[in-house]
């Protein structure tokens, strides 16, 4: 049978580079003065200041997670890797004032077009800093407060800084520990009391630069009965070096509030994507991840809910294609707090040729919780002879009345199925696509409309011969 | 010549010859029956023609309107024009019977030409209503967690929408009860006319008397050991298999 | 039945830590060359290698803190040798008995003569050294466990005196079970209890070890078990363990299936206050089926630490795992599995299911099921399951008026059941009930 990388995925949509000036480079490596540049450049209050470098000082100290993840760390030279670059803007509040170069780069890849039809608010970063930000204006009359992580915690103290690094520590991880030291861009989100969001909001993220890492911080509280639903996408040109993209995105969803969160990466296949994610929900709150991973070469990400009032809910659905050479190692935590709180994983993954894709999940009910429930399915789909899944997951139960059901299973696409639908005119390759899209449709099903036909666009297979 | 012509074919399934110089003609607009015992090649004929790598053709032709389909792909001999229903449909998870059929129609069109989906949803749901498929199966992926009967209407279903210039009915009778073989039947034989010609595999003769054979073909150890017309059928019935057994074993003694 | 009357060995309530006790204890072993240096091999390995630590993958969750091997000691032969023997009695038919009483042979009932004409041996280690050295060179320690217990395994194997080794060759078939009894006794005993069974081409047999305490006395095990299964042999390898409940417990079990291959392990725990069990199957045989099954009754503050991996390494072979874990009180279970399909295992089926039922609010069930798959055309699953009894099952048991505690019984009893009817020797199967009734019995009062 063929071993060739038969299936590639549609990358060429972010490959594109345009030359562009930064007036800030923090230059090449990670030290107290690289900090210092950021929280400098960024005109920081003092105990941001001191928040970065105590983050420093724990991302110095622990060591790579390399007993249970991933070799493939090691390859990271986190001294080649320039840690701040801008060209000194504010985000600006229309495409007009956006600098050419950056603008010709959203518009390629359809951000300004996506905004017409149908979101409520948009910020697109372009390596550290965002370029443009802006929401419909009904939006802020309403009290809904949209801006960059800094101007977040300079200008809303009061709100922002009661959550900002409560739900997921600095030392949570290594990778929420850089992040804290050299933080810059992603959005700051407040919904009020009350108030549903009825388009989504979007961030886009964009790596320019060779060399870089981002590492934006985002973080969005829903007030008691509001919601909203946010979107992020992401793409890098495809360079040589390696580039690391590390986020820390906290999510706050107050009593009956919900919030929905969805993730399409689609990184160059030079990315590492070493992301932290969790939410905290409050009574009867609800706190949904959709999780989509495309691209990348390792992407380490378990996006999780903090179940700590009555009756929340928290789920995570989850798609992870690993393409030849690349390591999608996703999954999901749920931290059970309150009785009767509610959690669901649904997790597929696809491998094909030499990828590789990991579930490692934990659920956790302590031992004063009643009727907890969670439900966990990890389905696997396999495509090539040298193609490779693992799950590993962690069930940690105690108390009275909870139920914990997780079920994982492993299949491949068959000869036979094949054959059966080449029988009736489709071609190998087609045949491939449908019964691939077939075994993740339920859960594409659960994406906004936009989302899921950009999804299925990205798993525009090229599969002649990948039966195997 | 119009007609699906196999010449002195030979197959091999992991190197055991299965069918040996097998030979049948099946001219366009006309219905031809197969017949024989279990294990005499007959789905292996089937699987053969339609391209499946487990079958190795050794040898012979399979003409399909003089353009020979012997080492093309699956997909393009069912392309070309035969289609078979399969003793055992593969169940799709996830992918919808609607969405199915309408991308093997999209795989026929010229590039760049749509398939329009009014006029195709309106000629799916009627055909599904002459088959009694309620239309809720368009939802539903194709043949996961259908009955036997509702595989083989399914089966069917698609022949009707593809509109096949060839197609082989591998038992497609197998394991129906009187009224699905009733709907069935009716299925084939409103397809029956001068643009179809249809091979009916079978193991019984029940089927036959609801789609009336032009020719029926008996067939054992890997070739058809008698022709004749549908009276062939009906005395086979009667007389059992063994019967041709042992009027094969006194004409070779 | 003969009973082993010779003079005991010279050692005397010695630490076990100490290279004194362990020089005493070569000194005392039968000369045999190579297991002298496979002993003082593992007795180095055991020495070098640190105590396990909770942030290792292989003891993830596992209380490791209150693990110590400090003041376990090498014992005599028991005083209360008689009762031992007395209560060496779950089994009415065997084919074969050894009995171990704190590391020392006390009796042992050998084959018939008809089938050790057959070329079946049934032997103690010791006996083994002196007349069958060739056998143990060749597959006694011949795998190590993967799954963490090393630096344990390596004291077992340093200390190994008590263990049986049967031997069935080709096309032989022993109908009735083979039995092992290794009791500890004294205060302070630690004992290290070997098996080893090769069962050669289309043999079949099966083999009960029981684990048991004759007091309520603190004591350490280490012990380690192989099956060596042949093509075509069938195995059937049970273990019941019932410890002291102040007893360490550590038990490493490898086992190899050659081409198709049948074994059948099947644990069950019911005693110690820690243990572990690690079972550990290398699949090399193509068509080779694995049945792995084990039953956990967890009260008070007991720890049960199960660890397994299902290796395939062949293809077309089946495993399948049922570990069932009842917890009470503040007990703790952790049930870690690993299948791991290598690329050349094609059509695999492996499945694993583990299901924890907790009694108790403070129980804790920890379940880390987990999948490593470099083939593509298997068909693997696992499944794990937390919860209490169903309620609806037992609202259908009171509407039919059974009394609350009696219909919570009869459902924990339904829950083990699944597993006891997996043992093929009713007479066990009836012990293994009552002993689980038993556990319960006591907590009762």
């Amino acid at each position: 049978m063929q071993e060739k990388p038969s299936i590639d995925i549609d990358r060429s949509k972010g490959d594109f580079h345009y030359e562009t000036d930064y007036a800030y480079d923090a230059g090449l490596g990670l030290s107290e003065k690289t900090v210092n540049y950021i929280a400098d450049v960024k005109e920081e209050d003092d105990w941001i200041r001191d928040f970065r470098l105590k983050a420093l000082r724990i991302f110095q100290e622990k060591p790579l997670p390399t007993h249970w993840a991933s070799e493939d760390l090691l390859s990271i030279n986190f001294d080649k890797i320039r840690y701040y670059l801008s060209k000194g803007q504010q985000p600006s509040r229309t495409w007009e004032e956006v600098p050419d170069d950056i603008k010709k780069t959203f518009e390629r890849l359809g951000i300004p077009e996506q905004e017409r039809k149908f979101l409520a608010g948009v910020e697109a970063q372009f390596d550290s800093e965002a370029a443009y930000s802006r929401m419909k204006d009904n939006l802020a009359k309403d009290g809904v407060i949209f801006v960059g992580s800094t101007e977040g915690l300079m200008k809303h103290p009061e709100i922002f800084r009661k959550f900002f690094g409560k739900v997921i520590p600095t030392g949570d991880n290594k990778f929420s520990a850089l992040n804290s030291a050299v933080f810059s861009g992603g959005s700051f989100i407040y919904i009020p009391p009350g108030v549903k969001v009825k388009q989504p909001l979007q961030a886009y993220f964009r790596i320019n630069a060779e060399n870089f890492g981002q590492f934006e911080r985002t973080l969005i509280i829903a007030d008691e009965g509001a919601e909203v639903t946010y979107m992020e996408g992401c793409t890098a040109p495809k360079f040589e070096t390696t580039t690391l993209h590390s986020a820390v995105v906290e999510l706050v969803a107050l009593k009956g509030a919900k919030i929905q969160y969805i993730t399409v990466q689609n990184w160059s296949n030079n990315v590492f994507n070493l992301v932290t994610k969790r939410g905290l929900a409050e009574e009867e709150a609800e706190i949904r991840w959709i999780d989509c991973n495309i691209g990348s070469r390792l992407t380490m990400k378990y996006p999780g809910v903090i179940l700590k009032g009555r009756k929340a809910r928290g789920e995570v659905l989850s798609i992870a294609l690993a393409g030849d050479g690349q390591h999608q190692d996703t999954g999901a935590k749920m931290i059970h707090a309150a009785d009767e709180t509610s959690s669901n994983i649904i997790a597929k993954s696809i491998s094909l040729g030499t990828g590789r894709s990991s579930y490692r999940g934990l659920v956790h009910i302590p031992k004063h919780l009643k009727n907890c429930k969670n439900n966990t399915e990890c389905d696997a789909l396999l495509i090539n002879s040298n193609s490779r899944t693992d799950t590993y997951p962690a069930i940690d139960v105690r108390g009275e009345r909870n139920s914990v059901q997780h079920e994982a299973s492993v299949s491949k696409v068959s000869a036979e199925q094949i054959f059966y639908m080449q029988q009736r005119g489709l071609s190998e390759a087609e045949a491939m696509s449908l019964s691939v899209n077939g075994f993740i449709n339920d859960l594409v099903r659960e994406f906004p409309m936009e989302y899921s036909v950009e999804l299925k666009r990205l798993i525009e297979l090229e599969m002649e011969g990948s039966v195997g | 010549m119009n007609a699906l012509n196999i010449q002195d074919l030979n197959v091999n399934i992991e190197g055991k010859p299965i069918l040996k110089n097998f030979s049948l003609t099946v001219p366009k607009g006309e219905v031809h029956a197969l017949m024989g015992p279990n294990g005499t090649g007959k789905s292996t004929l089937a699987k053969a023609l339609a391209g499946h790598e487990a079958y190795e053709i050794t040898g012979g032709k399979a003409l399909l309107d003089g353009a020979d389909l012997v080492g093309l792909e699956p997909d393009e001999i069912a392309r070309a024009g035969l289609f078979m229903a399969f003793q055992y449909p593969s169940e799709i998870p996830g992918v919808s019977i609607a969405n199915f059929i309408r991308a093997a129609i999209q795989a026929r069109l010229p590039e760049g030409e749509n398939l329009q989906a009014t006029a195709y949803y309106k000629e799916l749901y009627d055909k599904m209503d002459a088959l009694a498929i309620d239309r809720k199966f368009t939802s539903r992926a194709v043949n996961e967690g259908f009955s036997g009967g509702e595989k083989k209407r399914c089966e069917i279903l698609q022949m009707m929408m593809l509109k096949p210039a060839y197609a082989i009915l591998d038992e497609t009778d197998s394991g129906l009860d009187i009224d699905a073989l009733k709907i069935v039947s009716q299925g084939v034989n409103a397809m029956r006319g001068p643009d179809m010609g249809t091979l009916i595999i079978t193991h019984y003769q029940r089927l036959l008397n609801y789609i009336q054979p032009d020719k029926v073909h008996v067939m054992w150890d890997g070739r058809i050991v008698r022709s004749g017309g549908k009276e062939l059928a009906l005395e086979l019935e009667e007389k059992g298999y063994d019967w041709v057994k042992e009027e094969l074993a006194a004409a070779t003694a | 039945m003969h009973q082993d009357t010779s003079s005991a060995p010279t050692t005397t309530q010695v630490d076990i830590l100490s290279g004194d006790t362990f020089q005493k204890h070569q000194a005392s072993m039968p000369s045999n060359a190579w297991m002298q240096a496979q002993q003082a091999a593992a007795w180095n390995t055991f020495k070098s290698l640190p105590m396990p630590k909770r942030t290792e993958e292989r003891w993830r969750f596992a209380q490791t803190v209150g693990l110590s091997l400090e003041g376990y000691t090498l014992q005599d032969k028991p005083a209360d040798a008689e009762a031992i023997l007395a209560q060496s009695a779950h089994l009415e038919d065997y084919a074969g008995r050894l009995i171990f009483a704190d590391g020392h042979l006390l009796a042992k009932d050998a084959i018939s003569e008809e089938l050790a004409a057959q070329g079946v041996l049934w032997l103690s280690l010791e006996e083994a050294l002196h007349s069958k050295p060739e056998l143990l060179e060749r597959y006694l320690f011949s795998l190590s466990t993967q799954l963490g217990s090393d630096k344990f395994e390596a004291l077992g194997r340093a200390y190994a005196r008590a263990g049986s080794i049967l031997y069935v060759p080709k096309d032989v078939q022993v109908k009735s079970p083979f039995v092992a009894y290794h009791w500890a006794s004294q205060e302070g005993a630690s004992i290290f209890p070997q098996t080893l069974i090769i069962a050669e081409t289309t043999s079949q047999v099966s083999l009960v070890d029981f684990y048991l305490s004759a007091s309520g006395a603190p004591a350490l095990a280490c012990g380690s078990s192989h099956v060596h299964a042949g093509p075509g042999a069938k195995v059937f390898r049970k273990s019941i363990q019932n410890w002291s409940r102040k007893t360490h417990s550590f038990q490493s079990d490898t086992h190899t299936t050659e081409r198709d291959a049948e074994l059948y392990s099947l644990a069950v725990h019911l005693g110690g206050e820690y243990a572990r069990f690690e079972n550990d199957v290398e699949i090399t045989g193509a068509g080779s089926h694995a049945k792995l099954y084990s039953l956990t009754v967890a009260d008070d503050k007991q720890m049960f630490d199960q660890r397994s991996l299902q290796r395939h390494q062949a293809p077309n072979a089946t495993s399948d795992l049922l570990y069932k874990n009842a917890l009470c009180d503040t007990a703790k279970t952790i049930f870690s599995g690993m299948i791991c399909v290598g690329k050349q295992a094609q059509q695999t089926d492996a499945y694993q299911t583990n299901r924890n039922l907790l009694l108790n609010p403070s129980a804790e069930a920890i379940s880390l099921p987990g999948l490593e798959i470099e083939a593509n055309d298997v068909k693997c699953s696992h499944g794990s399951t937390s919860g209490q009894i169903d309620e609806s099952e037992l609202f259908y048991m009171l509407a039919r008026g059974i009394p609350k505690p009696v219909a919570q019984k009869l459902l924990t009893f339904g829950f083990f059941e699944e597993v006891i009817a997996k043992v093929d020797d009713p007479a066990l199967a009836d012990n293994l009930r009552l002993m689980v009734e038993e556990k319960f019995a006591t907590r009762e009062h």
